[in-house]
């Protein structure tokens, strides 16, 4: 029996480790990109590719606060995992998670642009993480989001064990931007004073649109060492499955 | 021991073909860069061009709003539109980029003349003009070091191992940069 979930695990590891060999090209390719593209300052961007680097500065009608720990950000992501066991093993399942917020601005030296973060993919920290369980009481904060969105955090007599997590991005937060500088479709075309006031970074039709909190030198750190993971490791990984799956159907 | 004998031809088999697909994958990945390099360095120059040709359609009108008070000042008027002209001519980038030096020192002159014309400064739609091209100034200085950029990166890659080898199999050669030279970088002068 021990034999066949091993087997199993192999199948699911080659699937993978195929996977991740895979997706490294896709992780170089934007490597790439982040590598090459010079970054622009906001007072001359152009239209297409972008990258900008500054400080986040809220839209007044687009400040919102954080789900659970009620502070005021200008974009944020939550989840709610919950712990979950099966057999012997167990492991933290996400059950919820969403966004709230819309658009801010970025700004540099040179000027000030609106950015639409909608479709990105945002690599920030968790700004907040609350833990429930047996003796820790969420927040009423936290217990009134629950109700919103129907989700029940007690169990039939003690609290379920769930995970509220927080990704925000607030006022004066240093953000690397990847996107696409369009046209600003709050701003009548050629009635802007300023370059910059008529464009909005969004994803576009650009595939890859990506927000980080850290400076592009670490990103390209962290590309670096998940490029060298991806191709070792899912390499490494198809061959150690292919070599359990053979000697399990006695082919070696 | 025959079962063995394929059983390690196919790991082998694999292995080799994982190595086959990586390097073959970041070959790919090496020349669609190199030509994502090649497109940015163009799109970069005309980001410029718009703003040299935009700078360019407002000189008339600013030579025009300024003659009627600078009457003195027929040398820095005409400068200003001879290097529009070769400008206009330009074909090279390197052209390109001594007539942009020539209009931007000429500009830096001229506004600096304007400051003695206190009728002139009063003028609303001068300081409009002003505006405008100031900012297309700054908006172009800021092109430049990012056209500058895009090229020294392509130049890097292009001389780096082992992108030499495909940027070598596809022809591509080093690019200029937008330079400044440092008799192009001196004022015009100006006679009072």
């Amino acid at each position: 029996m021990a034999v066949d979930r091993l087997f199993f695990y192999s199948i699911f590891g080659l699937g993978f480790g195929v996977y991740i060999f895979f997706k490294s090209f896709c992780t170089y390719r934007e490597k790439k990109m982040i590598e090459n593209t010079p970054t622009s300052k906001v007072r001359s961007l152009a239209m297409g590719r972008v990258e900008v680097y500054g400080n986040v500065v809220p839209d007044k009608n687009n400040v919102v606060k954080t789900p659970f720990s009620n502070q005021e950000c200008v974009f944020c992501l939550w989840r709610i995992e919950e712990y979950k066991r099966s057999g012997k093993s167990s492991r933290w399942v996400i059950i919820k998670k969403g966004l709230k917020g819309g658009h801010f601005f970025i700004k540099d030296d040179t000027g000030i642009v609106l950015v639409d973060p909608n479709g990105a993919r945002i690599e920030i920290p968790s700004s907040f993480q609350f833990e429930t369980g047996i003796g820790k009481e969420p927040d009423k904060h936290i217990i009134s989001f629950c109700e919103e969105i129907g989700l029940p955090h007690k169990g039939l007599i003690f609290n379920k064990k769930l995970k509220f997590i927080e990704q925000a991005i607030r006022e004066d937060n240093k953000l690397y931007i990847m996107g696409y500088a369009g046209d600003n479709p709050y701003v009548e075309d050629g009635s802007a004073e300023k370059n910059e006031a008529d464009i909005m970074i969004q994803k576009g039709n650009s595939s890859f649109y990506y927000i980080s909190n850290k400076p592009e030198k670490e990103i390209l750190k962290s590309y670096g060492l998940r490029l060298l993971g991806g191709l070792l490791g899912g390499g490494a990984l198809i061959i150690v499955c292919l070599f359990y799956i053979f000697f399990y159907l006695r082919i070696l | 021991m025959v079962n063995l004998g394929i059983g390690l031809l196919v790991i082998v088999g694999v292995i080799v073909l994982l190595f086959v697909l990586g390097f073959f994958g970041i070959l790919v990945g090496m020349y669609n860069s190199l030509i994502r390099l090649k497109n940015d360095i163009k799109k970069a120059w005309a980001n410029i061009d718009v703003l040299l040709k935009q700078r360019s359609d407002e000189l008339p009108k600013l030579v025009s709003s300024v003659k009627g008070y600078m009457k003195h000042e027929k040398t820095v008027l005409e400068n200003l539109t001879k290097a529009r002209t070769s400008l206009m001519n330009a074909k090279t980038i390197e052209e390109k980029a001594k007539a942009d030096n020539i209009i931007s020192g000429a500009l830096k002159s001229l506004f600096a003349v304007a400051e003695n014309y206190p009728n002139l400064k009063a003028n609303e739609n001068f300081m409009q003009l002003q505006k405008r091209i100031s900012g297309i100034e700054n908006e172009l200085a800021d092109r430049r070091e990012f056209y500058n950029d895009a090229v020294n990166t392509f130049n890097i890659r292009i001389a780096s191992f082992p992108d030499m080898i495909i940027a070598g199999m596809m022809g591509l050669r080093e690019q200029d940069m937008f330079k400044v030279s440092e008799e192009d970088k001196k004022d015009v002068k100006i006679e009072f």
